[in-house]
């Protein structure tokens, strides 16, 4: 397969990678927090925790890098290869699963899921700015899929 | 007199219970899009981008479809990657 390329414009890339460094820590805090551990066995439980522990960790410095070496005017990510545009994919949806639940906490599912939808005039600068990030990361994916497997979309 | 040989009759039987089978169940979320989720299946659950999409659609109506079912270790390797897409999938036991 060949690699695969993300652009987007100088502006929107430091913005976004603003918004990373302040949400990164507590990404991967909500990503493990989020899953639906086993209780009953708790060797399993362990060992699902430390590996989407792991799994976090590698997700922010991945985001870290990849929008860091997003240089020029379009900034481009390029991604070598599938494992890598995957693991990108999981990055991007860890990021939006924590602006979900600590920005949007009061959002409802129903009005998040049309977010575009959503009166963003009526929301304060910080939630609005989030939004649009979450939007960005969103259309981030939805740029990738449609290299990786445009079949995925109806 | 000759005693007349006695077999001794032997009857075995063998109980043989099925280990219970286990779903891999994935519910319904507002923040991954569809065509995500599609690959995520696609990827994890190695199924074709038709099958994957019909399971994309059920979770979406029904807010929940078992995607997977069969034996338990299978199971938690396939709700764990599964989690590792950040879907919300759950290991229920079958029946």
């Amino acid at each position: 397969m060949a690699e695969l390329r993300l652009s987007m414009t100088q502006e929107a890339r430091t913005v976004l990678s603003d918004l990373l460094r302040l949400i990164a820590p507590a990404a991967s805090r909500v990503s493990v927090n989020r899953a639906n551990v086993p209780s009953t066995d708790e060797e399993i439980a362990g060992f699902w925790v430390e590996t989407l522990t792991a799994q976090a960790s590698e997700e922010a410095r991945l985001l870290a890098v990849a929008f860091a070496s997003a240089k020029g005017d379009p900034a481009v990510i390029v991604l070598p290869n599938e494992a890598q545009a995957h693991a990108f994919l999981r990055s991007l949806s860890a990021v939006r699963m924590a602006l979900r639940d600590l920005v949007f906490a009061d959002i409802t599912d129903a009005q998040l899921e049309s977010s575009e939808d959503i009166d963003d005039e009526s929301l304060p600068t910080e939630k609005r700015h989030a939004l649009a990030c979450y939007a960005c990361f969103g259309l981030l994916q939805q740029s990738l899929i449609s290299q990786l497997c445009p079949e995925a979309f109806d | 007199m000759a005693k007349p040989k006695l077999k001794p009759e032997i009857k075995t039987e063998t109980l043989v219970s099925a280990a219970p089978k286990w779903n891999v169940v994935v519910l319904n979320d507002p923040i991954n899009y569809q065509a995500y989720v599609v690959v995520a299946f696609i990827s994890v659950l190695r199924i074709s981008a038709a099958e994957a999409k019909k399971l994309m659609r059920a979770i979406h109506a029904e807010g929940r479809a078992t995607v997977w079912t069969g034996d338990r270790e299978r199971a938690e390797m396939l709700a764990l990657e599964l989690q590792q897409w950040h879907l919300n999938s759950l290991l229920e036991k079958d029946g």
